[in-house]
């Protein structure tokens, strides 16, 4: 009986059995989560329905979702867009750190009207994400030194750069915290509730980052030297010039959401700012499956997860159990990319 | 103590953590398989060990069970990657997501509090009379011998000089081949993977039983993750990697006695220069070196996952 039937891997997933596998892969980690913490003593049923009130029942709710949506649209946004050419930047948490570390030198030590400096820090905080992913870019492009744990070793320096200047020189030497900067003048206006526009913002990059890798010829090019590198070089694309300006490109979007955080709304740097949203944005980008418009989907998935994980920490969860549980989700979700390769055919004897 | 063998003594009792986890990934990138979950491996280790000390206060037993949690952990990741042979760069993320926040969540009850029972020196008699160097190496704990002299010789005489060590590297190499001249990729795949993930894990232990000794979230700090790239340093043998977890022992150390003698440096500064260093170490030498890029290359097959009956 079982050998009638025939596996059969096909060179690509059918993108509906792909989406099932990701949608069943989510849920198989909630539920999985919820029989931890029903046998930990909870009530999952009681809790979800907490998180569920606690999220959408209120406009409060939703603008602390908002909140968490707009960084995780961005760093999301931007492993997407290094996975059009093939590279994994798992560095988006650094750049995070240097997109609010350099929004806030400029909002702490540029004098001038806060229209004029948010602007500049808008910059700053793009081009302190560049920066941060230059040396990574060039050691992959002309060394062929593997991105992946180039990208990922400067986190840890970042985050100790902005623990640096944050506790040292730059911290808050009037107010009572001392483990933070000054408050920045400078501010992201808010439209809705607590709610920036930020939000407005990171949506435009994402379509606006869709529709050039979608409809221009560039795009076409680099997408064409992420599936296959030589096949491109072949064809006369500058495959290296292309792969350096979109990790440059990757590291100021991420550099853009530190940059939003730190104005819109944190308004002080401090350390352990990024709050894992650069880790975060790999599982955005993965569960995208290389569409930025994807994108936008997944990171309201995953600030529903992190808010969830933030209303339960008065139930004696920690974010850290968020974090283990997004790792679940990343897990089933390679698990089941695999496995919707696969076609299960019988043949009749 | 004289100001280096103190600094080679820290130097050996730092690295060990980096050297052991660094062999464990030799192993599996030797197999094909590369394994980005070592810092969570680390992390689940670094916790097993601390409460299994807090429950029975003998170390060894802490350092076994981390060795048996990793071996779990990477179990399963052999599973994902090796049977389903799913993408083994989003398993190894997902990996070490999982052991991070895992570990701190269950390390919560033993945050901050030292080890109950740590790992003692033990001085081997005559071999610690060696001025400097008999000193640093011979009066430590057990695991630093056995990170630094048996796992690293044993596994490259297994390695290189006995027909299985060719059959393994022939699976990292060429997998096809192997299979067709008869050797088990699948078999020897999943072992190895899995013996890795354990020394990972053991290494955490280490960490927490015997460099530290005690357990505070956030503890592994990136070594995870210097491990995987010292491998690639160590151009994926065993005696290089923990050599080049010695040299990393040694910045650790270089930092602790610019700590200790008030250099003008913050602390946060000094903390950075493993990471740093690790980003030298595997950026310069292909610049420097385009010789040495084929002796010291990785496996061919490095990655890739192996289908036998691809049509």
């Amino acid at each position: 009986m079982f050998g009638n039937w025939r596996f059969q891997r096909l060179p690509s997933a059918h993108p509906g059995v792909a989406f099932a596998a990701r949608a069943a892969a989510v849920i198989a980690a909630l539920v999985f989560t919820g029989v931890i913490l029903a046998i930990a003593g909870a009530n999952p049923i009681e809790l979800a329905a907490e998180v569920i009130d606690s999220s959408f029942g209120s406009s409060f709710g939703l603008e602390d979702l908002a909140l968490l949506f707009i960084p995780l649209i961005l760093t999301g946004l931007a492993v997407t867009v290094a996975q059009q050419i093939g590279a994994w930047n798992i560095g988006a948490e650094g750049q995070f750190y240097l997109g609010a570390f350099s929004a806030t030198a400029v909002g702490l030590f540029v004098p001038g009207p806060p229209a004029l400096i948010l602007v500049l820090m808008f910059f700053a905080g793009i081009i302190g994400g560049m920066l941060w992913i230059l040396i990574p870019t060039l050691a992959r492009a002309y060394a062929n030194v593997n991105e992946l744990i180039t990208t990922l070793l400067l986190n840890f320096v970042a985050a100790l750069l902005v623990y640096y200047v944050s506790t040292g020189p730059w911290r808050d030497r009037v107010g009572l915290a001392n483990s933070a900067t000054p408050r920045l003048s400078a501010e992201v206006p808010e439209f809705w509730g607590i709610v920036h526009w930020g939000l407005p913002v990171a949506v435009l990059v994402v379509i606006a980052t869709a529709a050039v890798f979608t409809f221009s010829r560039w795009g076409y090019e680099v997408r064409l030297s992420g599936s296959n590198p030589s096949a491109a070089k072949y064809a006369g694309i500058p495959v290296r010039r292309h792969l350096i300006t979109v990790m440059l490109l990757s590291g100021g979007i991420a550099g853009l959401a530190g940059m939003l955080e730190i104005a819109g709304t944190v308004h002080r740097l401090q350390g352990g700012i990024s709050n894992n949203f650069g880790y975060l944005g790999i599982m955005v980008a993965v569960l995208a499956r290389g569409s930025s418009i994807g994108v936008i989907f997944s990171a309201a998935l995953m600030a529903f997860i992190l808010n969830s994980g933030i209303i339960l920490q008065t139930q004696g969860l920690t974010t850290s159990a968020v974090l283990a549980m997004t790792g679940l989700i990343l897990f089933l979700t390679a698990i089941g990319d695999e496995l919707s390769h696969y076609r299960i055919t019988r043949e009749k004897t | 103590m004289d100001l280096l063998t103190g600094l080679l003594t820290t130097a050996f009792l730092a690295g060990g953590v980096l050297a052991l986890a660094a062999i464990g990934e030799v192993l599996a990138e030797r197999v094909g398989v590369v394994n980005l979950g070592v810092e969570g491996l680390m992390a689940m280790g670094a916790v097993t060990g601390i409460a299994t000390v807090a429950a029975t206060p003998v170390p060894i037993f802490g350092f076994l069970a981390a060795l048996v949690v990793g071996a779990v952990f990477g179990a399963i990741f052999a599973f994902a990657t090796v049977i389903v042979r799913a993408n083994q760069v989003l398993c190894g993320l997902a990996l070490t997501l999982m052991g991070t926040g895992l570990a701190s969540t269950i390390g919560r009850n033993y945050s901050g509090m030292p080890a109950r029972a740590s790992f003692e020196g033990v001085s081997i008699p005559l071999l610690d009379q060696i001025p400097i160097l008999g000193r640093a190496l011979f009066s430590q704990n057990i695991l630093v011998y056995l990170i630094y002299i048996i796992l690293p010789i044993g596994l490259s005489y297994l390695m290189f000089y006995t027909r299985h060590g060719l059959n393994l590297r022939a699976v990292g190499e060429n997998p096809a081949a192997a299979d067709a001249a008869g050797i088990r990729v699948t078999v020897i795949r999943f072992t190895y993977v899995t013996a890795g993930a354990a020394l990972a894990a053991g290494a955490g232990a280490y960490l927490t039983l015997a460099f530290v000794p005690s357990w505070s979230d956030g503890v592994v700090a990136g070594r995870g993750w210097i491990a995987v790239a010292l491998v690639i340093f160590a151009g994926y043998r065993p005696v290089a990697a923990a050599l080049s977890g010695l040299l990393f022992g040694l910045i650790t150390a270089l930092g602790f006695v610019g700590q200790a003698r008030g250099w003008p440096v913050a602390s946060a500064i000094l903390s950075m220069l493993p990471y740093l260093g690790t980003m030298a170490f595997i950026i310069v030498p292909v610049l420097a070196w385009h010789r040495m890029r084929r002796v010291l290359a990785a496996p061919a097959a490095l990655a890739v996952p192996y289908y036998r009956d691809m049509r």
